[in-house]
């Protein structure tokens, strides 16, 4: 007599190794024909006396296919075949499903409630191998797709912590927020679409009187975009400018990197804008090269974009960047920012826009430069209705501070 | 169908062969298998029906049904049918009879499947 769960093999393999049947029927003449029949076809065969053994033999032994009896004792086929679809384990198993009444009710119950195929148990020998071969033709692609799907997710892995890595070291680049000089203040957020941005932002100073500030973005997302505004960001570091350039002067210096950063074969480009501020002489000059998102925000209230309409960098190398120059005062915030904050859709495809954003700020007013930055992000991600930004987003917020500002800017 | 003697063959030795690829091995050990369980089964049922208990003559009238497809045995076959069809509707009214039926086509086509035994199937 069988044992409740017994395996027994036949020599022949086919391609890609023996495949294993698990047979579940209470009836042991019938169960010993079917098991017989399959190891003449070549396969590996375990036997089961009912539902219940059969369901632990399944989760032992994950046979490629289950021919599985209607009516057994303790746990019908159907039951069995419901449980097996519960389980994220085993619900990608083929079953097929063995009865004696071909009722349509029947057969249609049976697949509602988890079966693949069915199979009478009157069926011809002829039956029986092609609805077997095919459940197994089924069960090794379905094997197939769940290995690759297994191989994507791991290889996804690699990928998801050198993104991450790669995106700790981009952030590693950016300026501690706090004081910049004595009576300059930053903060700042950085939001990449992807984990790794294209936007990169920093600050160089200059002397003690001093400093550049840039927030370049290169075209398109990702390691790509990131790789090449890090490489970008060696370029501005000064004693690179210096060497390069030998002066802070903003539009020298977006010349110098226009020549040096042609566009990529792939046609990808940088935008920028490179600031200096000299607190001493109360002066902001600057370059930008096809970036539209500057704004000072003066103490009086008056809002100056700051942006000419010019090329961005790599197009045309005998473009010649020209430095414009603001005056400042204690109590002016100067905003530098990518487009990715302001050309954000709302549902209904509407961009939020640079009329909003000036709105925005000019809402806030004079409160806390921390609260304008994050208050501006939070308004931006309840116009489009979720956290994910479509595109890298940066905000730089500078001010002024009145009293060590005033203080320098009026020394001898 | 009990009152009256059936004079056909009480199962097809050449199908039967044929199911199983004319294995002769494994059609012996089926055969021993089934006149191990075959009886039981039908004692189940015979248990079951004078209990009148449906559900239990549908199950073992069902096994047994299960393991005479694998004779071709027509006779046993269509009284086994008949008694789980008849079990299944939960009337048991007719049930002695066709149990009386199935008891009488089973015990000839054991005692064939005995006579094919004691010959010798195994070439």
């Amino acid at each position: 007599m069988p044992t409740p769960a017994a395996v027994t093999t036949s020599p022949t393999v086919e391609e890609g190794g023996v495949h294993t049947v698990l047979v579940v029927d209470d009836e042991p003449t019938a169960r010993m024909a079917l098991a017989a029949r399959l190891k003449r076809l070549g396969y590996r065969v375990i036997e089961a006396g009912d539902g219940k053994v059969g369901l632990e033999v399944l989760r032992r032994e994950r046979p490629d296919l289950t021919i599985l009896d209607w009516m057994m004792p303790e746990m019908d086929g159907p039951s069995f075949c419901e449980q097996v679809r519960q389980d994220p384990a085993l619900l990608s198993s083929q079953i097929l499903m063995m009865t004696s009444h071909d009722q349509p009710q029947q057969i249609a119950e049976g697949l509602a409630r988890g079966a693949d195929d069915f199979l009478s148990k009157a069926a011809s020998k002829y039956e029986i191998t092609a609805r077997v071969q095919a459940g197994m033709r089924t069960a090794t692609l379905i094997r197939r797709l769940e290995d690759v799907t297994e191989e994507i997710r791991r290889k996804q892995e690699v990928l998801e912590r050198e993104l991450q890595s790669a995106a700790r070291y981009v952030e590693s680049l950016l300026p501690a927020p706090g004081t910049l000089l004595p009576g300059v203040q930053m903060v700042h957020v950085y939001r990449p679409s992807l984990g790794l941005g294209g936007d990169l932002f920093n600050v160089v100073p200059w002397n003690d009187d001093v400093l550049g500030l840039y927030l370049l973005d290169a075209s398109g997302h990702g390691v790509s975009s990131a790789l090449r505004s890090a490489s970008f960001s060696t370029f501005l570091r000064r004693e690179n400018l210096l060497h390069h350039v030998g002066s802070s002067d903003p539009g020298a210096i977006l010349t110098e990197a226009n020549r040096l950063f042609p566009l990529t074969e792939d046609g990808n480009y940088f935008t920028i804008i490179f600031a200096r501020l000299d607190v001493r002489a109360r002066t902001l000059s600057y370059a930008t090269a096809g970036h539209n998102g500057a704004l000072l925000h003066r103490r009086s209230g008056e809002v100056c974009w700051m942006a000419k309409p010019n090329l961005p960098l790599g197009f045309d190398q005998s473009t010649t960047y020209l430095t414009e120059e603001l005056t400042i005062e204690q109590g002016d915030r100067l905003y530098v920012l990518s487009d990715g904050l302001y050309e954000v859709p709302a549902s209904n495809g509407e961009l939020w826009g640079q009329d909003r954003l000036e709105k925005t700020v000019r809402a806030f007013g004079d409160c806390p430069l921390s609260e304008v930055v994050s208050g501006t992000i939070a308004e931006v991600i309840r116009w489009q209705g979720h956290e994910h930004f479509p595109d890298d987003v940066a905000l730089m917020g500078i001010e002024l501070t009145e009293k060590d500002f005033h203080e320098r800017s009026s020394e001898p | 169908m009990s009152d009256h003697l059936n004079h056909d063959p009480a199962f097809s030795l050449e199908e039967a062969l044929a199911r199983v690829d004319n294995d002769r091995e494994t059609f012996q050990m089926m055969t021993e298998l089934f006149m191990e369980h075959g009886p039981k089964d039908l004692a189940d049922a015979q248990t079951a029906l004078d209990a009148g208990n449906a559900a239990g003559v549908t199950r073992s009238s069902h096994r047994l049904k299960g393991a005479l497809l694998q004779f071709c045995a027509p006779a046993a076959l269509l009284a086994c049918k008949e008694l789980e069809e008849s079990a299944k509707t939960g009337n048991l009214t007719h049930g002695a009879q066709l149990y009386a039926t199935l008891e009488q086509e089973l015990q000839r086509l054991l005692a064939a499947l005995r006579h094919v035994l004691d010959k010798g199937i195994a070439a």
